[in-house]
């Protein structure tokens, strides 16, 4: 498998530049380049880490958010998908799911490696979904893999997934789940947060994530792409929601998220957190008097060690003449 | 300082004062946090003669304060008559403010520190600061710190026109987005409390703050301010069928909160005197009630499942038991009218089996709070809720109801008073009172 070595992390204007300027001529490849695309020493910003904090909700701390290991990878995987043999346009992809487990805390200002590959072709009521990995790492150990799986919609996306299929290609992934489907019985849970998103939203993420994909900069240039509105960044509302988890960045952690429907902007979300309880005790809750707690019972407190999960939904409002749709959700797994 | 460093010493509510509590927008519209807390300092000091005192310390504080009041409380304090030797602090925790900062100088004074304070807090909803947005800010320092004509004039460049735009302070919770009447009325319907009984609990709060002002319980309390001589909320003349004419203004389905079951946004000051039975007698002064304990709690309202109002349930069973008292030793119940849902909400949480004994894990229930101890001199539904200001109102007026029933019944005499806040915390407080001659009982 060869790699390709990337001096430094390729721009956002370059990559959208060569992916609308992609020669016609060129046929597309009816599978997934297995070469990889590699960027070395690449530095975690202590300016970018606490704009990204700020801009999600988070205290600036000495630990970075995952969604910046995203934005710090994206640009590379997006090069490796730009290239003009990829079998899928790179506009029109449609960021379905993103899952980043987190080996080890990064801390603000380390110097990480970037690999991109593209795996994991699979048939999609829609089209084909396939899986970009990340992988960032220090000294040679892996610290962090990024997955994000997109949505290559249309017929020739189909017919390429059905092509692997009888190659064998697939044997070991789950077929992609029927979103349609799951979308129509969506109850929406207990609401505990709402985001009012202003329309300079998906402005405000670029100007910290650099990804200025005209779907997200305005309602105009959105229309161009076929969205009624501009719609919000998924991993702006995604990293918006693991903040709002209040995770530990000091432990090993997983983070998922499925993207449902897209979050238009203007626009409103509300969201539900549930903690896992199963490591957590309820009430009668310690307190500093310590001695007699009278008729409280047995003194508890989220115990340290095993595992947490937060897992969090959002969804639209529903209204009288439709029902509440869902947006996304995901879980936070700590480990320790 | 007589006693010994170790031996905790009793701490006993002196006095009380506050100015009327005013509408946004009316009578103190004009005025700062630092004048109307002035004001309230300058009416206690006249009332009981501190003129010269030096104090031990003076806690306040203010929930919306401006960056420029950063020692609001030394610099009222400076401006009134006490000693310009007295020392104050600034404190903060929301709605809980004024009941922390009678914690907090009583702990002082208990642990033999110093044998006077004073505690109160200010908030003016019609002088609330306005900030410049987060980009005007950063680009302002950077600004600060540009070296050459260059540098200075990108970053002139860079501004934007909104990047002007003010802001006021938000009404929502900052993890939810949430405003505390939106996560109120979760509670409210998850409690099943209905319109009618919020509008009794409002209607209650007007008649008997209309009641105390007739007796003229105030005049020991209250000192007018800026032509202002009563709470500029109070309706005397409100009765369920009014309120139940109003329209409901949180919540969507089922919603139950108008402006006349939840407080509204208010200007005022209060102050609360306290101090050891020397200091206290070695001025003449009479105490009116003993500052006995508090117990704050919090509750996770940002994952869900618990509302935001609630941490005075949990805490308020805690410093009952801590103390060896139940519910029916308590003579009257102070509980903070943020919103009539929130008061009925809690009575309900402190009768249910399932809260207190699945949820929060205490033995028993708190049992039920007999309506004719709660609030009988009206509370903030009728009296308005600057803040920081309400805790003082509510300790002077609990004390000096104390001091009376004391009295007239000769036997000892208990209330409780419980404050939600913003953020999901809860602060309670005990006061009792002896009947006069039997103090060092």
């Amino acid at each position: 498998m060869s790699v390709r070595e990337l001096s430094s992390v390729p721009s956002f204007p370059a990559i959208w530049a060569a992916a609308l300027g992609r020669p016609p001529l060129v046929p597309r490849a009816t599978s997934l380049p297995k070469r990889r695309y590699r960027v070395r020493g690449v530095k975690v910003g202590a300016e970018q880490s606490a704009r990204f904090d700020h801009l999600v909700g988070a205290a600036a701390s000495d630990y970075v958010h995952p969604g910046l290991l995203h934005v710090l990878a994206f640009p590379v995987s997006l090069s490796l998908m730009a290239h003009p043999r990829f079998p899928f346009p790179l506009l029109g992809l449609v960021h379905v799911k993103n899952s980043i487990l987190q080996h080890r805390p990064v801390r603000v200002g380390e110097t990480v490696d970037v690999e991109c590959s593209v795996r994991n072709i699979q048939p999609h009521r829609r089209g084909a979904t396939f899986e970009a990995v990340s992988t960032l790492s220090a000294d040679g150990q892996i610290v962090a893999t990024d997955v994000s799986t997109y949505l290559a919609r249309g017929e020739t996306a189909r017919k390429i997934a059905a092509l692997q299929e009888e190659e064998g290609a697939s044997a070991d992934g789950s077929r992609s789940e029927d979103r349609a489907a799951k979308r129509e019985e969506f109850q929406p849970p207990k609401p505990s947060a709402r985001w009012k998103l202003n329309g300079d939203t998906g402005r405000r993420y670029a100007a910290v994530a650099g990804d200025a994909n005209p779907i997200h900069m305005s309602a105009l240039s959105a229309k161009a792409f076929g969205f009624p509105k501009a719609i919000a960044h998924g991993m702006y509302t995604a990293s918006r929601a693991f903040a709002e988890a209040r995770p530990d960045l000091s432990v090993p952690l997983k983070w998922d998220v499925e993207f449902a429907a897209p979050v238009l902007i203007p626009g409103t979300v509300w969201l539900s957190f549930e903690n896992d309880d199963s490591s957590r005790v309820y009430g009668a809750r310690g307190h500093a008097g310590g001695a007699e707690s009278g008729s409280a019972a047995g003194a508890g407190s989220a115990s340290g060690g095993g595992r947490r999960v937060t897992r969090f939904t959002g969804f639209s409002a529903p209204k009288p003449d439709r029902p509440s749709k869902l947006h996304f959700t995901g879980t936070v797994e700590l480990f320790g | 300082m007589t006693a010994p460093q170790n031996a905790p010493r009793r701490v006993h509510v002196l006095g009380g004062n506050r100015i009327p509590f005013g509408k946004i927008g009316g009578a103190y519209r004009g005025v700062s946090n630092r004048d109307m807390m002035t004001a309230a300092l300058d009416g206690l000091i006249a009332r009981y003669s501190l003129q010269n005192e030096r104090i031990g310390e003076v806690a306040g504080g203010a929930v919306l304060k401006r960056a420029a009041d950063f020692n609001l409380t030394r610099e009222s304090v400076l401006g009134t008559a006490l000693d310009p030797h007295t020392p104050a602090i600034d404190m903060q925790k929301a709605c809980a403010t004024g009941l922390e900062t009678l914690n907090f100088v009583t702990a002082k004074i208990r642990l033999g520190q110093i044998d006077s304070g004073i505690a109160g807090g200010v908030d003016s909803a019609s002088d609330a600061p306005i900030e410049v947005s987060d980009s005007l800010r950063r680009k302002l320092h950077t600004l600060s710190r540009a070296k050459t004509a260059g540098q200075r004039l990108s970053l002139v460049g860079s501004l934007r026109p909104s990047d002007f735009a003010p802001l006021a302070p938000r009404n929502s919770e900052p993890r939810t987005g949430l405003s505390m009447g939106e996560h109120q009325a979760i509670t409210t319907r998850e409690w099943g409390i209905t319109r009618e009984e919020q509008d009794e609990l409002a209607a209650a709060s007007h008649r008997n703050l209309a009641a105390a002002y007739e007796e003229g319980f105030f005049d020991t309390l209250m000192t007018g301010y800026r032509g202002c001589g009563r709470d500029e909320f109070l309706r005397p003349d409100t009765t369920v069928e009014k309120l139940a004419g109003l329209k409901t203004v949180f919540g969507k389905e089922q919603a139950t909160m108008t402006a006349g079951n939840s407080t509204g946004l208010s200007d005022g000051a209060s102050a609360v005197l306290v101090g050891t039975e020397e200091w206290a007698a070695a001025r003449g002064l009479t105490p009116l009630a003993e500052v006995v304990d508090f117990r704050a709690a919090a509750t996770d309202y940002v994952h869900g499942d618990e509302g935001l109002l609630m941490a005075p349930v949990e805490a308020m069973p805690r410093l009952l038991a801590d103390n060896g008292l139940t519910i029916d030793d308590i003579d009257f119940f102070e509980i903070h009218e943020a919103f009539a849902g929130t008061v009925l909400s809690t009575l309900k949480a402190w009768e249910s089996r399932e809260y207190m004994v699945d949820r929060l894990g205490f033995d028993d229930v708190l049992g039920t709070v007999p309506r004719e101890k709660l609030n009988v001199k009206g509370s903030s539904l009728a009296a308005g809720h600057p803040f920081a200001a309400t805790g003082g109102r509510i300790v002077a007026s609990l004390a000096t109801m104390l001091r009376t029933a004391a009295d007239d019944t000769g036997r000892t005499q208990r209330g409780v008073i419980s404050v939600c806040a913003a953020s999901g915390q809860g602060v309670v407080c005990l006061l009792q009172a002896e009947p006069v001659g039997q103090e060092d009982k």
